[in-house]
């Protein structure tokens, strides 16, 4: 069919020998999986979903599983704080499941809602940045790998998804910025000082975990797990856990968008979609540190055989592990107050700084007796 | 009893940390929580509740010291064979001293605080609406009620639906009538014949001859409006002999 | 024809620079000061009015970078004239307008009121009918502590902090429902008694709630109290030593707080307040956590009142002979007895301690009128705001939040 005098079918084929050459290996959907090949046009798709590059960015761990944490974990918390603080939390929506499918209801109002740009705001910025946010999110989604699930495969896997991750509160600032007004004037500013009282150590304790691997490649670094991590270098790991509360900004660091002080900070302006982009940010970037997190210090997806599924175990051990993770961290919401910006930077520059600096020797001579 | 200084240093704080999240994770196993939930449940109130007021008009002596006592005005007197009070819960604060200012029990309390109207004109319940119960839409089916057992706070759940009116008890007040304590006084103004209820009208009769003030004690209900009246003072409520 | 013709047509001559006298209409300050403050390096921000932090009042901060030089307030957004409006009333219409200014303390400011009244009027209040006020004058003290800790825990940002005392509070909430019959505004204290004997059943009821109310309080002191986070953010913070207190006239647990024994319960005991046993709680650090400490600790003291009055309460009347011949209600009689109440000529002045500090009230009577002549009440929020104002000095923007809560201050009852 030279239509266009461009073979069409090569293209296809030769993508589908691609797709082919690279599908995943889950013996109990066998069976399902070689009929749905049979079929023309099917087939493209089902090799397209199992190529194990696809996979990995847009299935799991990836952009759906980002999505099906998210409509979990905002009810979860939502419910655990309830339950903490003897009430009963979420429960209309959905009244036989106990309001399980509250943040999906959120998600669909606030998708209804009018986006109002005001009038001082800097529009294209504003109504851009919630969408371009996405990019450094879903970039480092690309380089975590789940065992053989993998998008782009590299040694330098640990630095770029750090570099990716560092690159999110610079949106969150820049759309304070656009958003011209006092408090998310304030908001940013508070933003940004965070940013640099946690970034150094979190940097510190991903390298050291480096030092302790002796790669800054993650297939290196879970193969390496014979004992987990946290026993390998347990300063990192406190370290690493306090950053992942400073950077996603829960309590006792929720400075930048202190409701009580400046009304959700940041974020003040927006409403509609727009703020139910900008609200799951934070977020979102707690999965992709909970992500790299389970690798480092967990085991990463290493630790569970069922021969039945195949290559589909690593993906969701390491799913798992960093929902159940997550799903305990957000308890601290009801425990505590919050700091005052001064007092948590202090603390990051002083006790976080020197525990991790603390950490990076002991990783240096752990990876050196390794 | 002055309070010690606190000092708290880094192996206290780290314990106290530890005490606080350990706090919440007992509390996320085993909360001590103590929610109603209200439309599906209905707290149990005691009997002695002051909520929506029920308004006995066989009982009634059209007295008006509800509507002079309320102090949010929100009594107003109507018409109907007597005057009869009509409560505007625009501005009713339930604090119940019409009930307790009513000799004769016509007004009582209920169990209902929840009743919604659908505009401000509504809210002005008359009182022929006032005779029972607003007609309430339940949902609940469980009554729950506090209870403290051996110093733990327990929810005492029924499944039964509660019945919101309560008991009308009588004030333990004897009736009175109408005396003239000091004829001698009486300047013949007949404020007190013209604010005499329609039904007892009679009781006091104008005594042309006299100038004075002739009352009918059989006649009398003892609502106390001449009382109120009279500009010298003159008249009293006295318990019937 | 342009946009600019449009205007240019209906232009009108007005004049552009405002007055001075309708600037002050909106900031309350001379806008000279304004200038000056613009023409240095320091910065005026307005929290309030409306701000998610504070009541309905606005506070015009003067910012040296982050930190608070000067403090103005602005209050009376949610001024009632309560006092015109108890000019207008009788004195027993008066007792429900009077419970109105703060939320859970309504026991505390009926008590000082119906006092005035029984000054006047030489009454004496049978002796069940004291204990039963002191009960129900405590239990509004915890709710109004309670309600504070509450309110200062969602200040720092700390839910849990905010749901545990307001949960504790429905205990409160559930004995005045079954003493009184009503959740909030009781009403319950009029002159010469209160107006219904409460069973035994419900005094053991509150009785039991005293423990229960001392068993929840251990989770909300673990998870908040001895919070590290709590600590540091309000641990010397907005300082106000023992001579600046009472320079500044600071009442209450924040004068105890302070150094200060004072407590108008001692000094000058009103009710049975003389006959049990219990301390003053005093602090000596004057900071925002040692003033949110002292009225904890106060709480335990009133649990302690509470108990002892249950115990000790004796059989008997619950009003007074010269109000009622039926001693255990005053259903049927409270128009008859109550409603046309003249007070002799004269000033009648009572001093209560509600539960944020001194309550002063004080009727003035013509002795011809059942309305009084004039009402004055001076509520604790007004005492202390000048206090509150000069404790935020020296501090950060951000603890204004933090001095705030400490001090519990609520609009509605300075503004009364």
């Amino acid at each position: 069919m030279d239509v266009i005098g461009i073979d069409i079918f090569g293209i296809v084929s030769f993508l589908f020998n691609i797709f082919k050459s690279n599908m995943l290996n889950i013996p109990l959907l066998k069976p399902l999986i070689d009929f749905l090949m049979g079929i023309p046009i099917l087939n493209l798709i089902v090799a397209l979903v199992l190529w194990r590059p696809f996979f990995g960015v847009v299935i799991l761990p990836g952009l759906t599983g980002l999505m099906l944490y998210l409509l979990w974990i905002v009810y979860f918390e939502r419910k655990l704080a309830a339950r903490v603080q003897w009430r009963v939390g979420p429960i209309e929506v959905a009244r036989p499941l106990r309001g399980a499918i509250q943040a999906l209801a959120d998600g669909i109002r606030y998708f209804f809602q009018e986006v109002i740009v005001h009038r001082e705001a800097h529009t294209p910025y504003f109504v851009q940045l919630p969408i371009l946010s996405f990019i450094p999110i879903l970039l480092p989604l690309a380089f975590i790998p789940a065992g053989a699930v993998v998008g782009i495969r590299t040694p330098y896997a640990l630095p770029l998804t750090v570099a990716f991750i560092s690159l999110i509160p610079i949106f969150v600032i820049a759309i304070g910025w656009a958003s011209n007004s006092r408090f998310a004037f304030i908001g940013s500013m508070r933003e940004a000082f965070m940013y640099f009282a946690y970034e150094i150590p979190f940097v510190l304790a991903a390298i050291s975990m480096v030092y302790v691997y002796g790669s800054g490649d993650l297939y290196v670094a879970v193969e390496k797990q014979t004992i987990p991590g946290i026993l390998l270098n347990p300063l990192a790991f406190i370290v690493y856990l306090i950053v992942m509360l400073m950077a996603t900004s829960r309590l006792p660091f929720e400075i930048p968008e202190a409701d009580q002080e400046i009304a959700f900070g940041p974020f003040v302006e927006y409403s509609g979609i727009l703020f139910g982009l900008v609200m799951v940010l934070a977020y979102e970037k707690l999965y992709l540190m909970s992500l790299l997190f389970v690798i480092l210090f967990l085991g990463g997806w290493s630790g569970v055989e069922i021969p039945l599924l195949g290559d589909l175990v690593a993906p969701l051990v390491l799913f798992i592990k960093a929902v159940v993770v997550i799903s305990i961290l957000v308890i601290v919401r009801a425990v505590y107050a919050r700091y005052r910006l001064d007092q948590a930077i202090r603390f990051g520059w002083s006790n976080l700084f020197g525990l991790s600096v603390a950490s990076l020797i002991f990783g240096i001579m752990v990876g050196w007796l390794m | 009893m002055k309070l010690a200084r606190v000092e708290v240093k880094r192996a206290e704080s780290l314990k106290r940390h530890t005490i606080a999240i350990a706090e919440a994770f007992i509390q996320a196993l085993k909360p001590l929580r103590i929610t109603i939930e209200y439309p599906r449940e209905r707290r149990k109130y005691p009997d002695t509740f002051r909520g929506f007021i029920v308004f006995n008009p066989e009982r009634c002596i059209s007295c008006f010291r509800c509507a002079q006592i309320c102090p949010a005005n929100a009594i107003q007197m109507s018409v109907y064979k007597r005057a009869y009070p009509g409560i505007d819960y625009s501005k009713c604060i339930f604090c119940h001293f019409c009930v307790d200012s009513c000799p004769t029990g016509a007004l009582s309390s209920s169990k209902v605080h929840d009743v919604a109207f659908k505009n401000m004109d509504e809210m002005f319940v008359k009182a022929n609406q006032m005779t029972s119960l607003p007609k309430l839409h339940r949902e609940d089916e469980v009554t729950v009620e506090y209870e403290i057992e051996k110093g733990v706070l327990k929810l005492k759940k029924e499944k039964i639906r509660e019945d919101l009116s309560l008991p009308a008890i009588l004030p333990a007040v004897k009736a009175k009538k109408v005396v003239c304590v000091d004829p001698e006084s009486c300047i013949g103004c007949k404020l007190c014949v013209q604010v005499c209820p329609h039904e007892a009208r009679e009781a006091l009769v104008f005594e042309k001859d006299e100038n004075k003030i002739k009352i009918v004690i059989d006649k009398c209900f003892g609502c106390g409006l001449c009382v109120r009246v009279c500009p010298m003072n003159v008249l009293r409520l006295e318990v019937v002999k | 024809m342009g946009k600019t013709d449009y205007y240019d047509e209906y232009e009108i001559q007005v004049h552009l620079e405002p007055w001075s006298e309708l600037e002050s209409l909106f900031i309350p300050i001379p806008s000279k000061y304004v200038e000056e403050i613009y023409r240095s390096e320091d910065f005026l921000v307005l929290v309030g009015p409306q701000h998610p932090g504070s009541g309905h009042m606005r506070l015009i901060v003067r910012l040296h970078g982050d930190i608070i030089k000067e403090v103005i307030p602005d209050p009376g957004y949610v001024h009632r004239g309560m006092e015109k409006l108890a000019e207008n009333r009788t004195y027993i219409q008066n007792i429900p307008l009077v419970e109105r200014p703060a939320i859970m303390d309504a026991p505390n400011y009926n008590l000082g009121y119906v006092r005035a009244i029984e000054d006047a009027l030489e009454i004496d209040v049978p002796e069940r009918a004291k204990y039963l006020r002191t009960i129900l004058a405590e239990l509004g003290r915890i709710g109004t502590h309670l309600y504070d800790a509450a309110i200062l825990a969602i200040f720092l940002g700390h839910s849990t902090g905010f749901m545990y005392p307001f949960a504790i509070r429905e205990l409160i909430c559930e004995a005045f429902v079954r003493m009184t019959g009503a959740r909030v505004t009781t009403s319950f204290i009029i002159p010469g008694g209160v107006r219904k004997d409460v069973p035994e059943n419900v005094l053991k009821f509150v009785y039991d709630a005293t423990f229960e109310i001392e068993r929840r309080l251990k989770p909300f002191e673990r998870i908040f109290i001895h919070n590290p986070t709590v600590f540091a953010r309000l641990r010397n913070v907005g300082t106000l030593s023992k001579e600046d207190a009472i320079r500044y006239g600071l009442v209450g647990p924040f004068l105890r707080a302070s150094g200060v024994e004072y407590d108008v319960r001692k000094v000058e005991p009103y009710e049975v307040y003389d006959r049990l046993d219990w301390d003053i709680v005093v602090a000596d650090e004057c900071d925002s956590y040692y003033r949110f400490l002292v009225r904890v600790n106060e709480v335990s003291q009133s649990l302690k009142i509470i108990r002892q009055c249950i115990k000790d309460i004796p059989e008997g009347r619950v009003i007074s002979e010269q109000i009622s011949e039926n001693g255990k209600e005053i259903r049927g009689e409270l128009f008859d007895k109550l409603a046309n109440v003249v007070l002799p000529k004269g000033e009648y002045t009572t001093l209560t301690e509600a539960a944020r500090g001194s309550l002063i009230y004080t009727l003035v009577s013509d002795g011809e009128s059942n309305l009084p002549y004039r009402l004055r009440i001076v509520t604790p929020g007004w005492l202390y705001l000048r206090g509150f104002m000069e404790s935020l000095k020296g501090g950060r923007l951000a603890d204004l939040q933090a001095i705030y809560g400490s001090f519990g201050y609520f609009p509605p009852e300075a503004d009364r």
